[in-house]
């Protein structure tokens, strides 16, 4: 049931001679002749060689696209000659702003010359001289667990709305090939620094793991970013900061600050995506907030995820004492303070401040605040 | 949105007293009790880091995978200990052998060593001086090509990973790789035309066609063939050949490091195909038919004009009859070339020797007449 | 202390200078595969040597491949090799003319000899490594088999890239 080419290539006689007679050196050079916009693009800043802002020239760019695509629905690269013949796509998604974000270029560019290796660049052999004391080794294999666990989501989601955009907007299918790789390397490196630890991987995250699946079911490709980009990783971006201020090693601590680097920018692309959405396609708004309001329930039944909430009570406290487990207690409730107050900032910052009023994540955020108030 | 969470959490009384009650300090502990395997997995060569070799360990590691996954269906880590009421999220590929290749950790950690960056790998100063306008017609006409091939050798790997199954999360790992890598040579062809001066070249109707045969296969086994075998072997060729072809450094470089990532793909087809067909014979006959009927694509996209005659000019160098005839004996023996390797590789695939039955080496004669 | 080409010390020396700029080539990324040189001369006459690299490394460096587990072999008469060295030696690198890949591309210059083609494959993997590998040839001191020496460099050294 697949797509047959309309021509069999091998079997088309007009095909096979013009082919036959190109191998002869009797070239037709008809593609020489095809109408097109000469441009020589050239680095603007040689330091940061060529990028892809660098190729933002007349019907090449990325500016001049309009926000619907009419005429290319195949394959070719934006502002080649379209001859008559090309396939479609079957693109689902051909309205700019249903994917781009102001600097996606950018965040691709950088995307490319900062991608880093799990493999070499942490320093394992250090880590395999330390023996954590059993409560904060199982508690940081337990995060690291939780966290292998639910990195690639934001693998396949993504990966899974790729093929479905229509290739004129290529840098955003490029981000979305940048964030695949980043996140099977999240994947890769919380794996292993788990199985670095003696301790192994622990327990699995049911109700993150029907977060993930409300992450995977999104109908369109911007309520898959919205809930991925921005509210999804810009509380694990948060959770990525914290983890690092409790890592019980200078090596861990620098993996935390290698998986930020990514995570930031992932949630760059989210937070410009919707402030492009929000400036381009104000009629959304209403239909973000309804799908926020589903993504915060996830977030605030994450309480039921003790096997999360409490190894950062233990790794914040360093311990199971009960001094211990009340410091890491106070320290776990600012965390989830600042992450519920961060999200609420990115959404103010992308042009949705009423989202604080509307949610009732500040249940969440009350139930905090007196926790704090009682430690 | 399509699905939704079992209750609404903010008027659940019993996440609340268990919140409220975890934050007095009564910690649950469940998590703390679990028995998983206590393993250490340590490099084996200091040099070459923590691979995924190295933590092919017990259950943890890919060795412990079956064949058939028939329990787990949610992204729980392989080894990790699994609780009631996990999810099914919907994957569709659950049978080992359909994806696995051995090797695919190492190709993935090899696709992560040998990254680079068009932006600042390319010695784009380079080319942007005056350089031969026929040069340079045919290379951004070649590369406006390239950048729908790899259009599409980015999506392949993509259409198939949220179906996968993430038990197999190295072969996963290393479809993402292979998306980083296709990412790539879209953005160096792109920017080799557009720096040529002469803009994009021609989407090509006839490669099109061909790819979006190849991209619309129906199976995993099928788009694996497809996209790493088939159109692996000719990219791979297409790249060498304008690395042969190159009068410049820059040229050289762009061309050789995107060789290196195809080869990659085309090693992984290689062993996935032989895996399969190790576990599954009976699917010989299947993918062998596949191939009868789909090599054709392959003349659609490396045999398209858009690209064909590109590659006689950069050979020829010049336009007059004694140049081009230089250039058309090169790209014979390009085509013939590429068509015996191609035909080694599905041999060592475990697809036997496919040269009585292909449509490809059949031309590749009556070009050689 | 000049070597000569062919042998087995300067094919050492390459290993040598490869340690030196362990930086470039570690940045190239893992370098896993064995192959041989096979250098053609006069009737049955060839040098042949084994070239093992691992990680980052050039690890192996030994005369003879006779029964060795080889990815590939690149053979060719000794003039096809001196015309590939004597271009990087003046040049600090091999011009696009005489990269390895050109040269062997229809084997006209270099053959490319292999049993299995995932062996024949790493030779496109590493197909950058491999070619600095080679490049390094022009930091080494080196005469011909008749006391001939290659070109005096026409350009810089390329030093290691930044």
């Amino acid at each position: 049931m697949s797509y047959l080419s309309t021509t069999d290539f091998a079997e088309d006689p007009a095909f096979v001679e013009r082919f036959t007679r190109t191998m002869r050196g009797d070239l037709e050079l008809a593609w020489m002749d095809a109408s097109r916009e000469k441009v020589r693009c050239t680095p603007q800043n040689e330091r940061r060689g060529l990028t892809f802002r660098d190729l933002d020239v007349g019907g090449y760019g990325f500016t001049a696209m309009p926000e619907l695509i009419r005429q290319n629905r195949s394959f070719a690269p934006r502002g080649a000659a379209l001859p008559p013949g090309l396939p479609d796509l079957q693109a689902e998604v051909n309205r700019k702003s249903e994917v781009w974000a102001y600097n996606v270029e950018g965040y691709y560019e950088e995307a490319m010359t900062r991608q880093w290796n799990a493999t070499t660049d942490i320093p394992w052999a250090e880590l395999q001289e330390i023996d954590l004391p059993e409560d904060i080794g199982k508690a940081y294999a337990q995060l690291l667990t939780f966290l292998t666990e639910v990195e690639m989501i934001a693998t396949d989601v993504p990966a899974k709305w790729l093929g479905r955009l229509n290739a004129d907007f290529f840098e955003v299918k490029n981000f979305i090939a940048t964030q695949a790789m980043d996140e099977a390397r999240h994947a890769e490196i919380f794996r292993k620094r788990a199985l670095s630890t003696g301790w192994g991987l622990m327990r699995a995250s049911a109700h993150n793991e029907f977060n993930l699946k409300f992450l995977r079911d999104a109908d369109t490709f911007a309520e898959a970013s919205l809930a991925l980009h921005l509210q999804a990783e810009g509380m694990v971006l948060t959770l990525f900061r914290f983890s690092e201020y409790i890592s019980p090693t200078e090596g861990d601590k620098k993996l935390f600050r290698l998986v930020m680097q990514d995570e930031a920018r992932h949630v760059g692309y989210g937070m410009q995506h919707l402030k492009w959405v929000l400036d381009h396609f104000p009629e959304k708004r209403e239909l973000i907030h309804h799908h926020l309001d589903e993504a915060e329930n996830f977030v605030f039944g994450g309480g039921y995820a003790t096997e999360v909430l409490e190894p950062f009570i233990i790794l914040s406290g360093k311990g199971l004492k009960k001094e211990n487990v009340q410091e890491g207690i106070r320290i776990t409730n600012a965390f989830q303070v600042k992450q519920t107050e961060e999200y609420f900032e990115r959404l103010a910052k992308c042009g949705m401040p009423e989202r604080r009023e509307r949610s009732r994540l500040w249940k969440m955020l009350e139930l905090n605040k007196d926790a704090l108030g009682a430690a | 949105m399509s699905y939704f969470a079992e209750k609404d959490f903010f008027e659940d009384d019993q996440l609340i007293q268990l919140v409220t009650s975890i934050l007095e300090g009564n910690l649950t502990l469940e998590w703390y009790r679990v028995d998983t395997p206590r393993l250490r997995a340590q490099p084996a060569d200091i040099r070459r880091g923590l691979t995924y070799d190295d933590c092919n360990i017990g259950a943890y590691g890919y060795d412990a995978i079956p064949e058939f996954l028939r329990n787990r269906y949610s992204m729980a880590s392989r080894g990790s200990a699994l609780v009631e009421k996990l999810p099914d999220l919907g994957y569709t590929i659950n049978r080992r052998s359909d994806v696995w290749a051995d090797g695919v950790a190492a190709l993935y950690e090899e696709a992560k060593a040998r990254r680079w960056a068009p932006a600042v790998d390319v010695p784009w100063k380079d080319l942007a001086t005056e350089r031969p306008p026929l040069r340079e017609a045919a290379m951004a006409q070649a590369c406006t090509l390239l950048e729908e091939v790899a259009l599409v050798a980015m999506e392949m790997p993509g259409r198939w990973v949220f179906s996968i199954n993430q038990e197999f999360l190295e072969l996963k790992s290393f479809l993402c790789a292979q998306m980083i890598d296709e990412a790539r040579h879209v953005e160096v062809c792109r920017k080799r035309a557009l720096v040529s001066g002469h803009g994009l070249g021609r989407a090509s109707v006839a490669a099109e066609q061909a790819l979006k045969e190849l991209l619309s296969a129906e199976t995993y086994p099928e788009a694996s063939v497809a996209a790493n075998l088939l159109l692996g072997s000719f990219a791979l060729a297409m790249y060498r050949g304008l690395a042969a072809l190159a009068d410049n450094r820059g040229d050289r470089l762009l061309a050789t490091l995107s060789m290196q990532d195809v080869a990659r793909s085309v090693a992984y087809g290689v062993a996935h195909v032989r895996y399969h067909l190790d576990h599954q014979p009976a699917r010989r006959g299947a993918l062998s038919e596949y191939l009868d009927r789909t090599e054709h694509t392959v003349l659609g996209i490396a045999g398209s004009p858009e690209f064909l005659e590109p590659l006689v000019l950069l050979a020829a160098g010049s336009r007059d009859a004694a140049a081009l005839a230089r250039g058309a004996a090169f790209a014979r023996r390009w085509f013939g070339r590429a068509v015996d390797e191609y035909l080694e590789r599905c041999a060592a695939a475990g697809l036997g020797d496919r040269r009585a039955r292909s449509v490809l080496p059949r031309l590749a004669r009556t070009l050689a007449g | 202390m000049s070597v000569t080409f062919p042998s087995l010390a300067f094919f050492q020396a390459l290993q040598v200078a490869m340690r030196a700029e362990q930086e470039r080539f570690s940045r190239l990324g893992f370098f896993d595969t064995t192959f041989g040189v096979r250098v053609l001369g006069d009737g049955d006459a060839r040098d042949e040597f084994v070239l093992g690299f691992e990680v980052f490394d050039c690890v192996h460096v030994a005369s003879g491949v006779d029964g060795r587990p080889l990815d590939f072999v690149v053979e060719g008469p000794f003039a096809s090799w001196r015309d590939m060295l004597d271009n990087i030696h003046a040049l600090g690198a091999a011009d696009a003319a005489h990269s390895l890949n050109t040269l062997t591309h229809f084997g006209e210059g270099l053959q490319v000899r292999y049993d299995d083609p995932d062996g024949h494959d790493k030779m496109y993997r590493f197909a950058e490594s491999i070619q600095e590998f080679l490049d390094l040839s022009a930091r080494v001191d080196f005469q011909y088999p008749d006391g001939s020496r290659p070109p005096v460099p026409r350009e810089k050294v390329r030093r290691t890239s930044a």
